[in-house]
């Protein structure tokens, strides 16, 4: 009797053990759903400025999501592709160059993009010079010096190196005086306005911006070269992401200018709504990465 | 022999000995310069311009300076000018367009090499025997960056109008801070009294033209600016001591680097119309955070991330 005794109890301790043990698998959802996002951000010019404009979105999205969302500066353009392989990043608000990296090395999911306050989620790389020099076309730039923005970017080095390639110019030290990364858009702009470069690459975005603010801008330079249009930024995210997270985001996303928060923090955030994003989008970063690989290649040597 | 002449021969042969002694012991080239005026900016162009010539001929020629720093009028450019063309000088060097001009109007036969002279129009010296270099600031980024440095709404710009490239900066910034909806306030510096008119002087900032006058009495200038908490944007380089904020420049070491190497092409025979002139358009930025301490103003960190130098 007491052996039976000591069996049940032992059963049932067993049997508890298992329940207690299970329970919480049970309890939690199927997949991999954090209790945090984490999010990257390329930095722009005026760093201060873009933290203040993504707080004001990290706070709508963590209230409707109901957990906690954190955006980071990544410390330079590109870095976002090394903080995905060390799965430090859920998703990131990448540039064109860095997302068509992104889709191709890392098989990540493009989710939305913002849409300008004028209506549009596009820019295009300008190459441009001041309106007083003596350059008209890539016959005058040889012994020159130019202003690249980051390696990491299509408007302010991919482009610009296609269209050097294009004019028969495939050797940046032999060609230019001088040619240097300014770090943002707005520098490489400052630079040529400045004299402290003969030639600069930035994106359209932030050189009307910079023009709107001071009209004597578009006086003063001369745009060279136009890039295609494509979309500016792009949410990608991890595609372990839990998928009703995903989804949920998603659509928090897509219809946040429909409600007045929604509004609210997209004002703050400077874009009047979100747009679903496709992969297909950047076919036209992909063409330009392919027409300079040759001097990709030997940069690369270089480093 | 009468005891006269015989004090008197010695004295001969030694001056005669004198005046048609060995060759080697009279300058082979002379160089006659004139600076537009005695300011630091020409001064260390010219010390580049004598080291880089001799490095360039200094092994095969020997060379002799005639410097002149003038007093900035017109009566002492031209002055300056006339004197080294009556020494039949082999070359003349001018810093600034002051001096280029006087140089200029002698319609003198020998060549010239100008340097340090604000957005010089070199076509209209084309066929003149000369040529030469200077450099272009951009004063719309000296409106730009004051704009954000402080928020303002006239402008005081001293300039000098003896000066006529100093006259023809006020004219040029005059517009470009008329675009900005900023109202300009003319400061004309022709004499040592003229700085007196800052105590005065309605203006929130103020901008240095390259001018020599005005930089004659730069000391005293900073000192009236900074006692009425006035900031001062310049397009010469300053002393790291100095109460300037902001420069944006053209250093003057490349200005005289390239001028010498034009002096020596000039003087081992190539016509100065031979050698294209030059336009200097990379400059430097810098901020003197003391200095924008001293007056309350924090630069933005997006502004100091742009300066080539920053003074703390």
């Amino acid at each position: 009797m007491k052996s039976w005794r000591l069996s049940c109890l032992v059963r049932g301790l067993a049997v508890g053990l298992l329940l207690w043990g299970l329970l919480p698998a049970a309890l939690a959802p199927a997949t991999d759903q954090p209790h945090e996002l984490l999010v990257g951000i390329e930095p722009e010019h005026n760093i201060f400025d873009q933290m203040e404009r993504y707080r004001h979105l990290a706070d709508y999205l963590a209230g409707q999501l109901q957990i906690k969302v954190r955006f980071t500066i990544m410390s330079r353009y590109g870095e976002g592709i090394k903080r995905f392989k060390a799965r430090k990043l859920d998703g990131a608000f990448l540039t064109p160059y860095p997302t068509n990296k992104a889709l191709q090395e890392l098989d990540l999911e493009p989710l939305v993009h913002p849409v300008g306050l004028d209506g549009d989620l596009t820019s295009q790389g300008y190459i441009f010079v001041r309106q007083d020099s003596a350059i008209r076309g890539a016959d005058d730039m040889y012994g020159k010096s130019i202003v690249f923005v980051d390696p990491a970017t299509m408007e302010g080095y991919l482009f610009p190196l296609a269209y050097l390639l294009r004019h028969g110019m495939d050797d940046l030290s032999r060609d230019f005086s001088r040619f240097y990364f300014a770090g943002s858009h707005a520098s490489a702009i400052l630079a040529v306005l400045d004299g402290r470069a003969d030639i600069g690459a930035a994106k359209s975005t932030v050189f009307n911006r910079l023009a709107d603010e001071d009209n004597s801008i578009r006086q003063e330079l001369f745009i060279l070269g136009r890039s295609p249009a494509v979309p500016e930024i792009t949410l990608c995210l991890r595609k372990e992401l839990d998928a009703t997270l995903r989804s949920r985001l998603t659509t928090i996303l897509l219809t946040m200018d429909q409600n007045s928060q929604g509004q609210m923090a997209l004002k703050r955030f400077k874009a009047l709504r979100f747009v679903k994003a496709m992969a297909a989008e950047f076919s036209k970063v992909a063409a330009l990465e392919e027409e300079v690989r040759p001097l990709l290649k030997e940069a690369g040597k270089r480093e | 022999m009468p005891i006269f002449a015989k004090l008197m021969l010695p004295i001969l042969l030694v001056v005669s000995w004198a005046l048609t002694g060995p060759a080697e012991l009279c300058a082979a080239v002379r160089i006659g310069v004139v600076m537009t005026g005695d300011i630091p900016y020409y001064s260390e162009m010219h010390e580049t311009f004598v080291a880089e010539l001799s490095r360039q001929i200094g092994a095969t020629e020997k060379v002799e300076f005639l410097v002149q720093k003038p007093f900035p009028n017109s009566i002492s450019w031209s002055n300056a000018a006339r004197k080294l063309i009556a020494f039949d000088v082999d070359l003349l060097v001018t810093y600034g367009w002051p001096a280029t001009a006087a140089v200029l109007h002698e319609k003198s036969a020998i060549p010239l090499v100008y340097a340090g002279v604000h957005a010089p129009n070199h076509a209209a010296l084309a066929g003149r025997n000369a040529t030469g270099c200077g450099f272009k600031v951009p004063l719309s980024s000296i409106v730009r960056y004051l704009k954000n440095l402080k928020s303002f709404q006239t402008l005081g710009v001293l300039f000098s109008s003896v000066e006529e490239d100093s006259v023809r900066q006020y004219e040029t910034i005059k517009v470009l801070a008329a675009r900005q909806g900023i109202q300009t306030q003319k400061i004309d510096i022709r004499s040592r009294f003229d700085p007196e008119q800052l105590k005065a002087i309605p203006a929130d900032a103020v901008f240095i033209a390259a001018s020599s006058l005005a930089h004659l009495w730069i000391e005293e200038i900073l000192a009236l600016l900074s006692e009425q908490q006035i900031p001062a944007a310049d397009i010469l380089p300053h002393a790291v001591e100095s109460e300037v904020l902001m420069t944006l420049s053209q250093p003057p070491q490349p200005q005289g680097e390239m001028a010498a190497g034009m002096a020596a092409q000039i003087l081992n025979g190539v016509a100065p119309g031979k050698i294209a002139p030059h336009t200097f358009r990379e400059t430097e930025l810098v901020f003197n955070l003391e200095v924008a301490r001293r007056l309350g103003i924090n630069v933005p960190i997006h502004l100091l991330i742009e300066a080539t130098r920053v003074i703390e």
